[in-house]
């Protein structure tokens, strides 16, 4: 498997004898000995820090397929470097749109989407419950919120109805993470420490299944839960519905409950709440390690890593948006 | 699969050794090599290789493992290269 390269500290990248050295740099500008990183092992690079680069490490990259992801000083998602598209399918093509089109065919995938994200966030809440958080009520008012997804007629009111559900699961955050406070979920900017991670998680996820769409003939672009925009990538958003509860949030409540992070690796600005570069790093890694667990796959029958539970999931929706076989989205079943 | 390769070579051909082994494995110290790598890659580094090798003369050891986690590394004095993916 290959591997993701997160930079954090300020270098340059470059291609030498074909493979890619990273010179990183020190606090006062000083260049420390160069590092050399095997270009078959990577699969794609987080760039955090200040990345040097020239056009020729960029046409190497594109070659060898590896994508770049870039995060501003606020941690924000700013864009990606993505090789040439290599998996090119007419036909796929033709049918994701034909999906996302016709409106009963949309609708259908849209409902799943929800059905998935809203059956893992259960799922990560009946776990709380039975360790003695209390978030009961959590729980009852997402059900109630479930049975009414099949009423539902207009892609518009499936996302209020993904909002509701997701108002209500994060109220129950208050409950499980012991030491912070959460509130209302605010974003650009997030206010308090929870919601500065709940922003920067999701954007990883994001990230990462927009690193899978690539491997697969879909077309990151068309969605059918989210509308599609210009410029952005949004059937990754879709994707990353349904993991988010199982590798951002699980990943939250476990640096948070455990002490890996704490209040001073956080930095309130004018009303902004922002992650130190410590903090950042933690967080990845313990997201990182969370994303290359594995788990005996059922039908597979073999071990998957959770990275490749995307990839996987990739594969059966363009595998109904082929007619062979229809989408079950994924839920955790343990 | 988790491999350590070692090289021994002519000094005058061991630098291509070196920028070759560069682009599949970690470098941890001088000829010796060690990483994650899949089957097929490891006969494309060995198959590249071999072009430039005196077979007579250079020598090259592949040690396989399944996995990182049936090897077990002990480190004396200093550690050359730690392998990282966080940089």
């Amino acid at each position: 498997m290959k591997k993701t390269y997160y930079l954090f500290n300020a270098g340059r990248m470059s291609r030498k004898d074909n493979t890619l050295q990273f010179t990183p740099q020190d606090e006062e500008g000083k260049e420390l000995p160069p590092k050399y990183i095997p270009i078959e092992s990577v699969s794609d690079l987080y760039c955090y820090g200040a990345l040097d680069a020239n056009s020729a490490l960029y046409n190497f990259l594109g070659k060898s397929q590896v994508a770049v992801h870039f995060f501003d000083y606020y941690e924000h998602y700013t864009g990606s470097f993505m090789p040439k598209d290599y998996l090119l399918a007419g036909k796929v093509q033709i049918e994701q749109t034909m999906h996302h089109v016709k409106k009963e065919k949309r609708m259908v995938l849209a409902r799943l989407f929800i059905e998935g994200a809203a059956f893992n966030m259960l799922k990560n809440l009946r776990y709380y419950n039975n360790r003695e958080k209390n978030v009961q009520p959590q729980i009852d008012s997402i059900e109630q919120f479930m049975e009414m997804l099949h009423g539902y007629t207009e892609v518009d009111e499936l996302m209020g109805l993904e909002g509701n559900i997701r108002q209500c699961y994060y109220q129950a955050f208050e409950t499980i993470i012991d030491e912070f406070t959460m509130g209302n979920r605010t974003k650009q900017p997030p206010s308090n420490e929870v919601n500065a991670l709940i922003s920067f998680g999701n954007m990883m996820c994001y990230s990462l299944c927009l690193g899978q769409i690539y491997h697969t003939q879909l077309n990151p672009t068309i969605s059918f839960l989210h509308e599609p925009g210009a410029r952005r990538y949004s059937l990754a958003l879709d994707l990353a519905e349904i993991f988010k509860p199982l590798l951002v949030d699980r990943t939250i409540f476990t640096v948070l409950n455990k002490k890996q992070l704490q209040a001073d690796d956080f930095r309130i600005e004018l009303n902004r709440c922002i992650m130190k570069d410590a903090a950042k790093k933690t967080f990845v890694k313990a997201f990182e390690e969370r994303i290359n667990e594995t788990i005996q796959h059922r039908s597979l029958k073999r071990s998957v890593s959770y990275k490749h539970l995307v990839k996987l999931e990739c594969y059966k929706l363009s595998k109904h948006i082929l007619g062979v076989e229809t989408y079950k989205p994924f839920k955790t079943w343990w | 699969m988790y491999v350590i390769l070692v090289y021994d070579i002519e000094a005058r051909r061991v630098g291509r050794m070196l920028k070759l082994c560069r682009q599949y494995l970690n470098w941890i110290q001088n000829s010796v090599f060690e990483g994650e790598i899949t089957e097929v890659k490891l006969k494309e580094l060995i198959s590249r290789a071999k072009k430039f090798l005196v077979l007579e003369k250079d020598s090259i050891i592949i040690f396989k493992s399944r996995d990182e986690k049936w090897l077990e590394k002990q480190i004396v004095g200093c550690e050359k290269n730690k392998i990282e993916t966080f940089l």
